[in-house]
């Protein structure tokens, strides 16, 4: 067996990988699999498990034993420097355990993962705060933990407190701290680690207002100052404006990779497809035609034509054409509207055809319209209509979420 | 580049839909590559390691009422409780307690406070840091490791107070002092050794500190503390010896409280006439065997486990 000092190895320092090693991350091929229920955790189980290895009937681990499954599924990306990739999905994709199979907490069980250079990982940030030091103990505990140096934690101790904005806590025991200063702390501590790739974990919601911005920017800066940066975040927006590429996971498989808006809105025109219930609907919403081109001008106005049919007499509190204008870079909706809203009545039964005219002041940015049957008691869509994409670029210019239609005059008597 | 299986998982690369790295199928580093990659992690991380057990020093001092006499506290306890013993042996055999028992005694109280206290911590010490192990890296050996190192600078303050006592009980300078740094340290290795097993034991099956719990409240009729391995006779001698602590514990008293070289043997001259082998240098042998392998043994094992922490914890 050839000795392993020239190989990378999983185990090193990820000092010796960054010699080796250009800076960046390389997943390639990665499967994790996981254990549904409690593993053996008495010697009972211990025992039959051991001699069954013993025995050498180890099921292969390309196999799935009963009870496990992929966490992971040929995972396979690659992160350069100036890149910056945010990876999202529902809860239980796997992207937490992309980010522990990249900082090496967690192993993979075929494939591997090479990160050169120091990883700052924005995970947990306060996690090895211990509450009976003082908030300057815990600087360079926590510092220590995340593998600062000695000398780089005394050379930013300042900054760090300073970027905090508790220095006039710091010599106080961080139990008595409250939760925000607590996350405002580790959050500075670990934005001042000067890593060489930047691994972040939904740490972008620390703190109030004023110091999600301040933290914000900060991560803003490191990301955009060329070293490769992996972001996991719920918050679609922030990977939006953070990310130059974006990685969809489902069920341990990346189901889409792109740039991070199209990623964005693939996940969430894919979340909207969840099935309904729509068999005893009254109403079916069939097309959804545009009048003009799908690219409409900032502050324009959009027509369209939503047909469909009355199947039976409405007896339901129903809202039988409901639309929902959906921001794709967020997956928010920026706004909701609906036939009864705009008081149109719909033919008793029969085939019926709605135009709808719109005014587009929103930013340029890709939308999508949703059609929709509305359940407004039990707040569901009652059954789900056509789709379409609508792409809004810049025009009359205004600046900001919405548009205000300002009027100005010049007044005549200056008092 | 590493291989695609765990440690202790199938060492054969599977067959399967996805296609391993060129090395995938290398299989695991052997053992000197492996102590190589423990110590590099170490000292990579000895910023942590030194954070770790200022923390653990720290909080065993912060909001206390014993202070820094919580380090004096066990080892004088011991000493008590060995001093009585002692005096009930006397009176029964109908002779007196010579103050160099009583320094003997203390003697061999330092180290044992340092293990039971050492490896009690360390026990605990993953299990204790769950929220570390399941989200930031850093080589999972220094929570262990500083749990050591903290009961050491306990059992440094209580040697301080040893030495401004122990010539009040009879105890002189002479150069077989210059066994105890060897001794201690090889008292350091082995309980490091034993810290790193339990420690990852206890991770796996959590019983495994109740169990520890249970051994060393009672280890201390197994090992000779309070009374010294001769007393048990020519036989017993070995068989007490078997504890790898025990050569370490009575090589302390010999070398400080009888000044005696341990390469020699020592053979005492009992008062019915007899000759009584007290020491034997291969009793030494024997415990830095146990020492050196515990601890090398130790770290590897630690170190093939240390990727399953997150997933088994």
């Amino acid at each position: 067996m050839p000795c392993c000092s020239t190989g990378r190895s999983s185990s090193s320092p990820n000092t010796c990988d960054a010699s080796m090693t250009a800076p960046g991350i390389e997943v390639r091929g990665v499967w994790k699999k996981f254990r549904r229920g409690e593993i053996h955790d008495s010697l009972r189980d211990l025992v039959p498990a051991l001699a069954r290895r013993v025995l050498g009937r180890i099921p292969k681990s390309g196999a799935l034993a009963p009870g496990e499954f992929w966490a992971l599924q040929d995972i396979d990306f690659e992160v350069r420097p100036g890149q910056a990739l945010g990876i999202i999905g529902s809860n239980g994709a796997g992207k937490s355990t992309i980010l522990k199979t990249m900082t090496r907490i967690l192993r993979p069980n075929r494939g591997y993962c090479t990160v050169g250079g120091r990883i700052g990982a924005l995970i947990e940030v306060a996690a090895g705060f211990h509450p009976d030091l003082t908030g300057r103990e815990n600087v360079f505990l926590q510092g220590a933990i995340m593998g600062m140096p000695a000398h780089l934690a005394r050379e930013k101790f300042d900054a760090i407190v300073e970027f905090s904005g508790i220095a006039d806590f710091i010599d106080t025991p961080v139990k008595r701290y409250s939760s925000g200063m607590h996350a405002r702390l580790g959050f500075s501590i670990a934005a001042h680690l000067d890593p060489d790739v930047l691994i972040i974990d939904e740490v972008l919601s620390v703190g109030d207002f004023a110091f999600q911005r301040k933290a914000f920017d900060r991560i803003a800066t490191l990301a955009k100052s060329g070293i490769p940066v992996v972001v996991v975040s719920h918050q679609l927006d922030r990977i939006a404006a953070l990310c130059t590429e974006a990685l969809l996971l489902e069920r341990g498989r990346i189901a889409h990779r792109g740039p991070a808006a199209d990623c964005i809105a693939t996940y969430v025109l894919g979340d909207n497809r969840a099935p309904v219930d729509a068999a005893d609907c009254p109403v079916r919403l069939e097309r959804l035609a545009m009048a003009g081109p799908s690219e409409v001008r900032s502050g324009d106005w959009a027509r369209f034509r939503i047909s469909g049919t009355v199947l039976r007499p409405v007896t339901e509190n129903l809202e039988l054409v409901a639309l929902r204008i959906r921001a794709l870079q967020t997956g928010e909706v920026v706004f909701a509207t609906s036939s009864s809203h705009c008081e149109v009545e719909l033919p008793p039964i029969g085939p019926f055809a709605v135009d709808v005219a719109l005014q587009l002041n929103v930013p340029a940015a890709n939308y999508v319209i949703e059609t929709n049957v509305w359940d407004p008691i039990r707040h569901r869509d009652a059954s789900p209509g056509p789709t379409t994409r609508i792409e809004v670029t810049e025009g009359a210019s205004f600046y900001g979420p919405v548009q205000m239609n300002a009027g100005m005059a010049l007044a005549r008597d200056p008092s | 580049m590493p291989g695609p299986d765990g440690p202790l998982e199938s060492s054969t690369p599977p067959a399967g839909p996805a296609v391993a790295g060129p090395e995938g199928a290398k299989g695991r580093p052997g053992f000197a590559a492996e102590l190589r990659e423990i110590v590099q992690d170490l000292w990579h991380y000895r910023e942590l390691l030194y954070q770790l057990t200022l923390r653990d020093v720290r909080i065993r001092y912060k909001q206390a009422i014993m202070g820094f006499g919580w380090a004096l506290f066990m080892p004088s306890l011991i000493v008590l409780s060995g001093f009585l013993v002692r005096i009930v042996m006397a009176h029964l055999s109908g002779t007196t307690l010579e103050t160099s028992s009583v320094a003997g005694i203390a003697v061999k109280a330092m180290p044992w406070g340092f293990f039971v206290g050492a490896i009690g911590f360390a026990t605990g010490s993953l299990t204790g840091n769950l929220n570390l192990v399941t989200k930031i890296y850093f080589p999972r050996e220094v929570l262990p490791l500083a749990s050591v190192l903290a009961m050491g600078f306990d059992t440094l303050i209580g040697t301080a107070a040893l030495i401004a006592v122990l010539p009040l009980l009879g105890v002189t300078l002479s150069a077989a002092l210059l066994w105890v740094p060897v001794l201690a340290l090889l008292v350091f290795c082995f309980t490091a050794g034993v810290s790193l097993l339990l420690s990852c034991a206890n991770l796996f099956f959590r019983d495994v500190k109740y169990i520890v719990q249970l051994l060393l409240t009672f280890g201390i009729f197994f090992t000779p503390v309070f009374f010294d391995a001769v007393m048990f006779g020519p036989t017993g001698l070995h068989i007490v010896m078997l504890n790898p602590l025990a050569p370490l514990l009575e090589g302390l008293r010999l070398s400080v409280v009888q000044g005696h070289h341990l390469l020699v043997p020592l053979i005492e001259t009992t008062s019915s006439g007899q000759q009584v082998l007290v020491w034997s240098p291969w009793y030494l042998g024997y415990s830095a065997v146990w020492a050196v392998l515990g601890l090398l043994g130790g770290a590897v094992l630690f170190h093939r486990a240390e990727f399953l922490f997150a997933e088994y914890v």
